[in-house]
């Protein structure tokens, strides 16, 4: 009575759903990327027209043209990779220091929950409490200097990325953490193989907050009170009337930050690929 | 003393509002390189079981050996294929059924040469590079049982892996898993509360009844060892069936009232 | 024994331990640098602060510029952030730019709003510039993610657009949009002291800077604390409610 309809080899991989290829779709960014040209360049043509018939006197806006005319200016000049340079290493320690940080005290946090609710209050508000409101304190500790800069934006840095780390890690799968205890995985195994990647992607998004807040601190305490960086320059400028030049700067600010933010989805597409 | 033995295993779990006691003496056996089945309604504690075979949960009292082994905490000579989707989103298919052997420090090449073989034994061949997000249920549940077998262990233990999928995934998936079983034998714990997944797939099945869980009726299934999805409409299948469900129907009713009632 | 358990666990006690704490370690280095003022001396400054006409007018010169750029901010940032959430179109063509945008130290444009907006005017669009963003993203995540399985709810009991805003869309993203509010409070003090410090007659800002120069540093710390204090226990309160509703 051994019923038996057919061999069943294998089940041949047609009869599934074919593999989706983890493909991205060029055309939604391709779209987007071009409509954001395409905005740009409108604002950038009204602008222009707008200042040179003269109908945006009162705003001070500078032509446009020139302003790309005198950014360009600046690139030869030694002063302007001396400000670039020192904000770029501010922006680089801080972040560094504060991913360093906060994603250690994210793992510390998850890993003592006791000690993880004590903090939590702080970290929360802190994420929100004015920090660059302390820099005039720094000053005063520290002096007017790279260092008190980088210090303030390293914590303001941490702060986002020791509040998703510990949220990421938390939010852990229990089945995973079961395959980890049935596989008989190490404390380093456990951590490194499933509890990192598996918070990976809280992890990623608690990076680009880390970045960004890493920029503005930078910038932001620059440009209260510094001897040096694009921030301070920006506000110098701003001092001496010297408005074609501000703007040059200004303009260097916002192509640094796009470049930061774009740099920071390029990695997190790379560091959390073939996930949904 | 191969194949698993469970010695008068019980366990009890406190809470405030008093003691439940989920698995109630239980001594039984599983022969090597047969399949067992275990079924019974939901909250009978046959989960429970599993998590103590596997070394998961330890007994209140009581003892579990596998292979000659006393289980005293987790082991990876028992593999165990869980119920959730275990599949790791940041490995392919290849990567996701390495990842056990890696754990264990198996070597590069030999990991490459295991895993081929486990991910073309559960029919996932073509899909090396897949990741689990671009899988359907039970492909993630197929590379997850791929992952526990490349690792050849002595046991198998199996909770509820299909209750997620859909019926005909699930029918289709049991019929692999018998497939997959008689290229291998091993030593298979299979826990469901499906009536025809167990009969399909078992040597033995042992009835658990609600709380306090213990094994209130064993059944030899004598069916043919070469069987896949259409012995469901044969005679002795439905007379197996008709025997199993006698024996669940009063535990089941009574664990329905109690969840009713609660 | 339980009664034990429950200190240990209170975040408040623990919370409180880490404030005595930091309170004691500002208490030891004041005696160690003259240029830190002690906490006594800070609590001082901050208590005679409040006996001054001029201090209670910067107070509310700010206050008034952060709650104007707070509520403009916040609904701004929702009614955009619901734009992007809702329409693809919107997404297309705004959400590179608003993401670019979101990136940038806003503080960099102060000066060309200045002429634009004059000396009290830019320190309020300043502060809408700070707080906008996080309830727009928030609002424009929370809308997106809004199970579909709500708007065929809506679908089937034929509600109508108004119903469907007030009793899915609202109540599905209440959680991050409590979350963005609570954000766009302290990036508005942040916008509008930033810009205070930067060129303005009145506020704190104003103040904490001139303590700054005038080497009067327990002014300048109450100050901030003030500040610091105002945000915080917004923010902490917002926070518990935002536990509350989950």
């Amino acid at each position: 009575m051994a019923v038996r309809i057919e061999p069943r080899q294998e089940v041949p991989a047609k009869h599934l759903t074919r593999p989706r290829r983890a493909r991205w779709r060029p055309s939604q960014g391709v779209r987007s990327a071009a409509a954001s040209a395409v905005l740009l360049a409108v604002l950038f043509v009204l602008v222009q027209i707008g200042v040179a018939t003269g109908a945006l006197r009162q705003t001070g806006l500078p032509v446009p043209t020139d302003v790309v005319g005198s950014t360009l200016g600046l690139l030869g000049t030694g002063a302007f990779w001396s400000d670039f340079g020192r904000t770029c290493l501010e922006i680089g320690a801080s972040i560094a220091a504060g991913c360093a940080l906060g994603f250690g005290a994210g793992i510390v946090f998850w890993k003592l929950p006791l000690l993880g609710r004590v903090f939590e209050p702080y970290l929360v508000s802190f994420y929100a409490v004015p920090l660059v409101l302390f820099y005039p304190m720094m000053i005063v500790l520290v002096g007017i200097n790279a260092g008190s800069i980088i210090i303030l934006s390293s914590v303001m840095a941490a702060i986002p990325l020791a509040l998703n780390t510990r949220t990421g890690l938390q939010g852990i799968r229990p089945v995973h953490l079961k395959l980890a205890r049935t596989l008989q995985c190490n404390a380093r195994q456990t951590l490194f193989s499933i509890a990192i990647p598996a918070a990976a992607p809280m992890i990623v998004a608690g990076m680009r907050m880390a970045v960004v807040y890493a920029l503005i601190g930078s910038i932001a305490m620059e440009f209260t009170t510094a001897q040096n960086g694009l921030g301070y320059r920006i506000r110098y400028l701003y001092e001496t009337f010297d408005n074609k030049t501000m703007f040059a700067y200004i303009l260097v600010v916002l192509i640094l930050s796009v470049v930061l933010t774009v740099l920071m989805a390029l990695v997190e597409r790379v560091l959390l690929r073939g996930r949904r | 003393m191969q194949g698993i033995h469970l010695n008068d295993v019980h366990v009890h779990f406190d809470h405030p509002s008093g003691i439940t006691i989920a698995v109630d003496g239980v001594t039984q056996q599983v022969p090597p390189r047969s399949f067992v089945s275990i079924v019974g309604p939901s909250g009978c504690g046959k989960s429970t079981l599993l998590a103590v075979i596997a070394g998961l949960q330890p007994a209140t009292s009581g003892s579990v050996d596998v292979n000659g082994r006393r289980v005293t905490g987790p082991d990876r000579d028992i593999g165990v294929v869980f119920q959730e989707d275990s599949t790791l989103p940041w490995r392919n298919v290849r990567e996701n059924v390495e990842f056990a052997m890696q754990m264990a420090g198996v070597s590069k090449g030999e990991r490459a040469a295991k895993a081929a073989a486990a991910i073309e034994l559960v029919g996932l061949k073509g899909f090396e590079h897949s990741y689990p997000a671009t899988l359907s249920g039970g492909m993630r549940q197929r590379v997850a049982l791929a992952r526990t077998l490349a690792l050849q262990p002595g046991v198998v233990l199996m909770d509820e892996p299909f209750a997620a999928l859909d019926q005909q995934t699930r029918i289709f998936l049991g019929a692999e898993v018998r497939r997959i079983w008689e290229q291998t034998h091993q030593t298979v714990l299979f826990v469901t509360h499906d009536i025809s997944e167990a009969i399909l797939l078992s040597q033995q099945i042992w009835v658990m009844s609600y709380r306090p869980g213990h094994v209130i009726d064993v059944i030899d299934i004598d069916l043919p060892d070469e069987r896949d999805a259409s012995i469901v409409s044969s005679p002795r299948f439905n007379e197996l069936h008709n025997r199993v469900w006698a024996s669940l129907q009063k535990e089941s009713m009574r664990g329905f009232q109690d969840v009713e009632t609660a | 024994m339980t009664r034990l358990t429950k200190l240990r666990e209170s975040q408040f006690a623990g919370a409180a331990v880490v404030a005595l704490v930091a309170s004691a370690i500002w208490q030891v280095s004041s005696g160690l640098s003259f240029v830190i003022p002690s906490p006594a001396a800070t609590a001082e400054a901050f208590v005679q602060n409040f006996a001054d006409p001029r201090y209670l007018s910067d107070i509310g010169e700010t206050a008034q510029a952060v709650a104007q750029a707070f509520v403009i901010g916040t609904v701004l940032g929702g009614a955009i952030g619901l734009l992007l959430g809702l329409s693809a179109a919107a997404r297309t063509w705004l959400e590179p730019l608003l993401i670019a945008f979101n990136g940038v130290p806003k503080i960099v444009l102060y000066p060309v709003l200045l002429p634009i907006f004059s000396l009290g005017g830019s320190k309020i669009v300043m502060g809408v510039l700070f707080a906008l963003f996080p309830v727009l993203i928030n609002v424009a995540v929370g809308v997106r993610t809004i199970p579909p399985v709500y708007w065929k709810l809506g679908r089937t009991v034929q509600a109508s657009k108004w119903q469907l805003f007030v009793h899915i869309l609202l109540p599905a993203i209440r959680l991050p949009l409590l979350t963005g509010v609570r954000l766009a409070i302290s990036l508005a003090v942040v916008g509008v002291v930033l810009s205070e410090f930067f060129a303005t007659r009145f506020g704190l800002g104003r103040v904490v800077l001139q303590a700054y120069s005038h080497g009067e540093y327990a002014q300048m710390v109450s100050t901030i604390l003030l500040l610091i204090l105002v945000a915080f226990t917004m923010s902490v309160l917002l926070w518990r409610l935002e536990r509350r509703v989950r």
